[in-house]
């Protein structure tokens, strides 16, 4: 981890001083010509968001997480606290330290100069109890608060960050790089649980709501005996959010039957994803996709005729899914 | 439409992401605000993934265009015109389902065409199609266009369904009181009221919508909006451009039908409305008639409630520029104001004694709407002695264009070992805290429409309450002929007869 702190970028400040640091940082680049938030605006800041990296973390990993931050706070001018730890037994002679970073980012008018703040605070683990009285200090106080535990593995450190976990309006998960049982972990607020995967797929669920919409839930329902929701390798978690969509709405049906599973199919691509109704009669229904070229495929006939239509489906990129999880 | 009534399979969806399918039919196809603002609304909606997967864009002029040519305009407006850049990907999507229908507004036939177009389109997809029309033509034709929608069916497709026939009507919503009572009964004559979308794009941004939040969803403001509290409230749509080249339509309008009686009166009655009792479209439309009816009638001599004005020669961003009646296409005796300001008194329990200023008008020291809120000064003498306090009205305004935002001034000490006061200005401006790239007006209100949300649109009472209104205004001015029109130095900011409009309840014009 002492790697992922000095490869992210930002300029290293003593811890008590990260306050100081921001304003000296806006004051240097407003003296140079760079882009600094106006002195009488000050920073508008929309929300926190502090990105837990994990211990199973790596360095191109957590620059890629740090960039997804950097791209949803150009667009929601936000306080980002990233959080690196260390293990005792690696790094025992390091104690808290942090960087701070900034950007702004030009638009059509000098109004319309949106800027960010990043801290970024490693902490070797015996020192977790300090950590979120630091975590505290570093975000904008009064505006809402959203924690992403990246790739976190261990329930039995929930303790350790109740601050978070309790006083963040989501926190958020993404089932793809965390372990499937992370969502049913016993998170002390676990409706403020949110995840990536789930999010990733909001134009999947929009073109699939939007075209068995036309059916009456009747027909859709009436003799349903399976849900199939087939992936390719790179898309095990999002077919496990699907299906979850999937039963959600078909148990609005009231009394059905009908047996759901995900089913690892990789002929089409890895990139590959369906949907199957099965039905104890001669209805019909499939949606298959190649995520990865954003197309999709729609084929049903529930006694009308066939019906096949195709649509562009893209999964959301992680800086849309990150402001779906956090706004909608 | 309340969640549980959706489609299970839409439910969890925002509302706007379950537009059914829909054909877009624009009357005026070939038109300037098409190329401008409609076609780029739909270009954008279908980048932001918004349209439906099965919509259909038609076009409908009196020109004959081939379908092709058609796609080639509306690709070149969405270079020109757009927000975005046209991506290649994103624009065959939306060309690949338009289409155009040449025809008279008054030719019957041609209305017989666009259905069976339009039923051709339903019987290829296999299910029905809620029809929008889009009137974008000159007023002229409005009504032709309405009867042969009700006469070719078209006007009552799917009437009693969620996906019925909807049509979006731009303004002007008439002339004066009696016309828009009659473009009301063309109306109302083949389209029920719900079906019926009247666009005023002022509603559509952002800052406008934010205004019912920031009254409603903060508590420190609620209990401050009254006559208790506020002395007086000024509402600004102030234009730096001349009539450039709309004179001939500018001619038969003038300033007071062009923007007071629906843009300044639409922020008017969302800032002085009663708490509406849901989000619901009619609560809100409810409570806006409300106000608007509680609107007190104009003493129009002159050194009442109302003034006008032309802009005469002046100079705008260091450039001389000609005044109204040296502008190409003005007459010379021409009577038509370029500005017009009113003093309005609510006749309601909040707003009894407290004066609601409205101006507008073109060629302005700059181009801004606001709507500003002054506040009552503080009782007691505490800070009241001699130069020493420099005290400023508290001041809460919502800033509209450009520059979106709020800013609120209050007073605050001078660091020193004396106790000074200097006034401070807190502001939000939206831009900064949300970045510039938001939605266009138009793009909001097509996909409202779509979803048959009617909350940001005009309400047939609506328009005729504030035409009541202004009409004998507008009669007495057609009668003054020039007697009474003020003139001001193109580049300032408007006539002496309206700063005595102000002056005589002591206050003054803002210059936001």
């Amino acid at each position: 981890m002492t790697q992922i702190f000095e490869a992210l970028p930002g300029i290293e400040v003593p811890v008590g001083a990260v306050g100081h640091g921001l304003r000296s940082m806006w004051m240097d680049a407003a003296a140079h010509g760079r882009p600094a938030p106006a002195s009488e605006d000050a920073t508008a800041t929309q929300v926190n968001l502090v990105l837990h990296l994990g211990f199973n973390t790596t360095t191109e990993d957590a620059i890629a997480q740090f960039e997804t931050a950097a791209r949803f706070s150009r667009r929601y001018p936000s306080r980002v606290v990233i959080l690196c730890p260390l293990r005792d037994e690696e790094d025992a002679e390091h104690g808290m330290r942090a960087k701070i970073y900034g950007e702004c980012t030009l638009g059509k008018s000098r109004d319309d100069t949106r800027c960010c703040e990043f801290v970024l605070l490693s902490y070797p683990l015996r020192q977790r109890q300090f950590l979120e009285n630091q975590v505290s200090i570093s975000i904008t106080s009064d505006l809402p608060l959203y924690y992403w535990p990246h790739r976190f593995s261990n329930n039995n450190a929930l303790a350790d960050y109740h601050y978070l976990l309790t006083r963040s309006k989501r926190t958020l998960i993404d089932s793809a790089v965390a372990l499937p049982e992370s969502l049913s972990y016993p998170w002390p607020r676990p409706e403020a649980v949110h995840d990536l995967a789930y999010s990733r797929l909001l134009h999947v669920r929009q073109a699939i709501g939007q075209f068995l919409s036309r059916y009456p839930m009747d027909a859709l329902c009436e003799g349903l005996q399976e849900v199939i929701v087939g992936h390719g390798a790179n898309h095990p978690a999002e077919a496990r959010a699907l299906l979850g969509w999937l039963r959600d709405r078909i148990g609005l049906c009231g009394k059905n039957r009908a047996e759901f599973r995900t089913e690892d199919d990789s002929s089409h691509g890895p990139g590959s994803c369906s949907v199957r109704f099965v039905y104890d009669n001669a209805k019909a229904f499939t949606w298959t996709a190649d995520l990865t070229q954003g197309y999709s495929l729609f084929e049903a006939d529930y006694g009308s005729g066939r019906t096949i239509f195709c649509a562009t489906t893209k999964l959301l990129v992680p800086e849309e899914a990150l402001s779906d999880a956090v706004f909608f | 439409m309340a969640e549980s009534d959706r489609h299970p399979f839409l439910q969890g969806l925002s509302k706007h992401r379950g537009a059914p399918p829909t054909v877009i039919v624009i009357f005026g196809a070939s038109g300037d605000l098409t190329a401008r603002k409609l076609i780029p609304a739909v270009y954008n909606l279908s980048y932001d993934n918004l349209l439906p997967a099965d919509f259909f864009l038609v076009g409908f002029g009196r020109k004959e265009i081939p379908d092709e040519k058609f796609r080639e305009l509306a690709a070149g407006a969405v270079k020109e015109f757009s927000r975005r850049e046209l991506q290649a990907d994103v624009w065959s999507r939306v060309a690949s389902q338009t289409t155009y229908v040449a025809g008279g507004y008054d030719d019957r036939g041609a209305f017989d065409r666009l259905a069976a177009h339009i039923s051709g389109i339903e019987k290829k997809l296999g299910r029905e199609v809620q029809p929008l029309f889009y009137i974008s033509t000159p007023p002229s034709v409005f009504k032709p266009i309405l009867v042969n929608l009700g006469a070719s069916g078209l006007a009552s497709k799917y009437l009693g369904q969620p996906h019925h026939a909807k049509v979006i009507v731009e303004k002007p919503f008439g002339r004066d009181l009696s016309s828009a009572r009659e473009l009301n009964a063309a109306i109302q004559a083949h389209f029920a009221e719900n079906q019926v979308y009247r666009i005023d794009h002022y509603l559509g941004k952002e800052t406008v919508q934010d205004l019912l939040v920031q009254r409603f969803a903060n508590a420190i403001f609620e209990p401050l909006w009254n006559r208790n509290f506020i002395s007086s409230v000024q509402i600004t749509v102030a234009e730096e451009v001349g009539v450039g080249s709309r004179a001939g339509y500018y001619e038969q309008s003038g300033c007071l039908r062009d923007m007071i009686q629906n843009h300044t009166m639409q922020l008017l009655a969302l800032t002085a409305m009663e708490p509406p009792v849901s989000l619901e479209a009619e609560s809100i439309r409810d409570e806006k008639v409300k106000v608007l009816k509680a609107v007190q009638p104009f003493s129009v001599d002159c050194g009442g409630d109302v003034a006008r004005a032309q802009y005469s020669a002046g100079m705008t961003a260091g450039i001389p520029v000609p005044g109204y009646l040296e502008e190409p296409g003005v007459s010379p005796q021409s009577a038509t104001e370029t500005f017009a300001a009113v003093r309005l008194s609510i006749n309601n329990w909040r707003w009894q004694g407290v004066p609601f200023y409205l101006r507008s008008g073109k060629r302005f020291a700059r181009r801004v709407s606001e709507i500003a809120i002054q506040f009552r000064r503080p009782p007691g003498t505490l800070f009241a002695e001699g130069d020493r306090f420099d005290l400023a009205v508290n001041t809460l305004a919502f800033q509209i264009q450009p520059d979106e935002g709020s800013s609120l001034v209050l007073n605050g000490k001078i660091p020193g070992l004396e106790t000074r006061t200097q006034p401070v200005k807190m502001s939000f401006r939206y831009a900064t805290t949300f970045g510039s790239n938001t939605p266009e007006a138009y793009e909001r209100l097509v996909l409202d429409a779509m979803i048959g949300d009617g909350t940001l649109f005009i309400r047939g009472d609506e328009a005729e309450t504030s035409w009541k209104l202004y009409t004998p205004v507008l009669d007495f001015w057609r009668l003054k002929g020039k007697e009474g029109m003020d003139a001001y130095p193109a580049g300032s900011w408007g006539p002496k007869s309206a700063d005595a409009l102000l002056a005589r309840d002591g206050y003054l014009w803002r210059q936001p």
